[in-house]
């Protein structure tokens, strides 16, 4: 999707992505995922049992930890930690599982560049594969506007030495609501609004890519996987 | 109402540890493979300097070596600091069992430490930059991925690796002020070791008399005493980690000393080519390369049995036969490589250790060794110098190995052959 802004020049394309699913055997869920050369591995564990003091008759108790790759967490990680576990707190059907603990955890392997919105699509995606019930399914994006005023979609780490501004957003897969909004940085309210068209645009092919990931992971069995995922392309809704 | 913390421990039941001490009494593993066979070891170097992620079958272990500037001890006030930290918390959910969570930390941290900082396999005086004020502090983080058995030699691998991978920038000290240089500036410069240190590990069950290398979580949980013995590439040994309640000999323990020499030296060797491979790959300009090869399929494979299967299938073919149980005299022809080592520089008097049969046996050996070595030099004397005694003796073929590793000791070894 090349599509070029109106005012701008803006690289409105997002890094390669890839997964695999399961790679770790001691969770219920995981999965390692990539954008460009950012990696993270989240898993995720649930419903198990509850320690009291976190019990919850209402619904389940949900425990999120981010771990960085050198040391111990800072308040940096505090922060993006906080930030994945208001997403999924909003996205996850506790009531499912009352009296009972989803542990999510996230290992950071490589950051170069918009570690949040990876970790926040690693979640997602381990929390499908692990099969934890979501009201919907989210996708995060991350966009920059660099020195020149140029809007940057998915940047590099490299690109980001000189941005003016970085955005995070999370929407959710049915009705395209914001989910998350992390902005750092000196922007312009009409650029704010530019730059969530951008990331809308940007999070339908994170769908599309969860969707097709997913549909081959589960079908790989069976012969013609092709036309039934297609089919149920067109059957689930996606309104963004 | 959850109650499955317990069903996380593999190996943890009754039933379990029958299972496993009545295979083992048949001499098979639940995974096929042999009771002196190590699983697959696998590299993936990250894109920044000091990043590794090893795996071994389904043990996952992520090492990421980190510096800075800080001031020494001051009993060691001329010399860097190397700090170890195991992280088995995250991905790995071993902390849902939190009585065994504690003592698992306990005893990967302390074999960590010994293997590297007790024997001082870092060159930390070269990691000074002004004494009593400035040192670099090395940060060694071990982020258990999955815990699949055997994280003593995972870390310890990971850890030498990422040491071994990692870069740390230049500083000038002038006028009481630390310049550091950038990556343009000047070109990042390596550690400096002394030696390689990396683990084995066996578990000993009382079913059987036979060892298992590189056990899996559910033999190793189901083990009743698990040895970790570290060599370093020299052959010399840096940590002996041995307990439990199975009763073991010295014959035993022996026996997986050799073995476990002849694995890490050439575990060393492995990873000297990986970092090889993964410096060729760097020269290459406009690639993406790092962790994200974990999800790629047609990244290089850096993989012990990938690397080590050209010039060390000789090798392998000698370790096999003697690594089978000991019923000894038939498998002269590895046993050599120690015996010789002791016949040359005799870094510990095996004799002592061993009990009288035993001790006997290796004079015995060593006198057909030497025989065979005379008998075979003169062979050999005839057709080329270079290549001495390369016709019956097994364990002659090692000189073309060796050479590669550039040890002292070795090389003395392969002269006095």
């Amino acid at each position: 999707m090349n599509k070029t802004n109106t005012e701008n020049d803006a690289k409105v394309k997002l890094r390669e992505m890839h997964c695999k699913f399961n790679p770790l055997s001691r969770c219920d869920g995981s999965v390692m995922y990539s954008q460009g050369a950012t990696v993270v591995i989240a898993a995720v564990l649930g419903p198990i049992e509850v320690k009291t003091q976190n019990l919850s008759i209402e619904g389940s108790y949900l425990e999120c930890n981010y771990r960085p790759k050198a040391g111990l967490p800072q308040v940096k990680e505090r922060i993006r930690e906080a930030a994945i576990r208001d997403v999924l707190e909003l996205a996850l059907l506790s009531e499912a599982y009352p009296r009972a603990k989803m542990s999510l955890q996230v290992q950071e392997l490589e950051d170069r560049g918009s570690i949040d919105a990876c970790a926040l699509n690693a979640a997602c995606l381990a929390m499908l594969i692990g099969g934890l019930p979501l009201k919907y399914s989210f996708a995060a994006v991350h966009c920059i506007i660099n020195e020149k005023g140029d809007f940057i979609l998915d940047p590099e780490e490299s690109e980001t030495q000189h941005q003016k501004a970085s955005f995070t957003f999370a929407f959710d897969s049915v009705d395209g609501d914001l989910l998350l909004v992390q902005t750092k940085g000196a922007f312009k309210i009409a650029q704010f609004n530019d730059i969530e068209c951008i990331c809308r645009q940007a999070s339908v092919e994170i769908f599309d890519f969860y969707r097709s990931n997913i549909a081959k992971y589960h079908s790989k069995s069976e012969d013609q996987p092709l036309a039934t995922i297609e089919s149920a392309r067109s059957e689930l809704p996606m309104e963004t | 109402m959850f109650m499955n913390a317990n069903l996380f421990e593999p190996g943890k039941s009754k039933s379990e540890r029958s299972f496993i001490q009545s295979a083992v009494k048949q001499n098979t593993r639940f995974d096929g493979r042999k009771s002196n066979e190590f699983r697959d070891v696998k590299l993936t170097f990250g894109s920044d300097w000091g990043t590794v992620a090893v795996s071994m079958g389904d043990t996952k272990v992520l090492a990421q070596v980190s510096c800075d500037i800080g001031a020494p001890s001051s009993a060691r006030a001329n010399e860097g600091t190397l700090y170890l930290n195991v992280d088995i918390k995250g991905v790995a959910f071993l902390d849902e069992i939190q009585s065994t969570h504690d003592q698992r930390f306990l005893t990967l941290n302390s074999l960590l430490e010994r293997t590297f900082r007790s024997s001082r396999c870092l060159d930390l005086e070269s990691l000074c930059i002004a004494v009593e004020q400035h040192v670099w502090c090395v940060r060694v983080d071990i982020n258990v991925l999955n815990h699949d058995g055997n994280l003593y030699d995972a870390s310890t691998i990971a850890a030498l690796a990422a040491l071994m991978h990692f870069r740390r920038p230049e500083v000038s000290y002038a006028e009481e002020k630390i310049h550091t240089f950038s990556e343009r500036e000047r070109e990042l410069m390596p550690l400096l070791f002394l030696h390689y240190p990396v683990s084995v590990t066996y578990c000993l069950y009382k079913s059987s008399s036979n060892p298992l290398v590189d056990p899996t979580l559910l033999e190793e949980n189901a083990a009743d005493s698990i040895i970790v013995l570290s060599f370093n590439s020299y052959q010399e040994l840096c940590t002996l980690n041995a307990g439990g309640t199975a009763p073991t000999n010295v014959r035993t323990i022996m026996k997986c000393a050799r073995s476990a020499a002849n694995r890490s030296k050439a575990l060393v060797q492995f990873i000297r080519k990986a970092l090889e491979l993964d410096a060729e790959r760097r020269l290459q300009p406009n690639r993406v390369f790092g962790l994200a090869d974990l999800l790629s399929d047609n990244a290089p494979l850096l993989s012990f049995k990938h690397l080590m299967a050209e010039n060390v299938r000789q090798e392998v073919a000698q370790k096999k036969i003697s690594d089978e149980p000991i019923p000894s005299t038939e498998t002269v022809a590895d046993e050599q490589l120690p015996a010789d080592t002791k016949i040359e520089e005799a870094p510990m008097d095996e004799t002592t250790w061993l009990s009288v049969e035993e001790s006997t046996w290796i004079e015995q050996q060593m006198k057909n060794v030497q025989q065979s070595l005379a008998v075979s030099a003169q062979e050999a004397g005839k057709t080329s110098k270079s290549k001495p005694n390369r016709s019956k003796n097994k364990a002659s073929k090692k000189p073309s190995i060796r050479n590669q590793d550039q040890s002292d000791s070795e090389e003395e070894v392969t002269q006095i052959l």
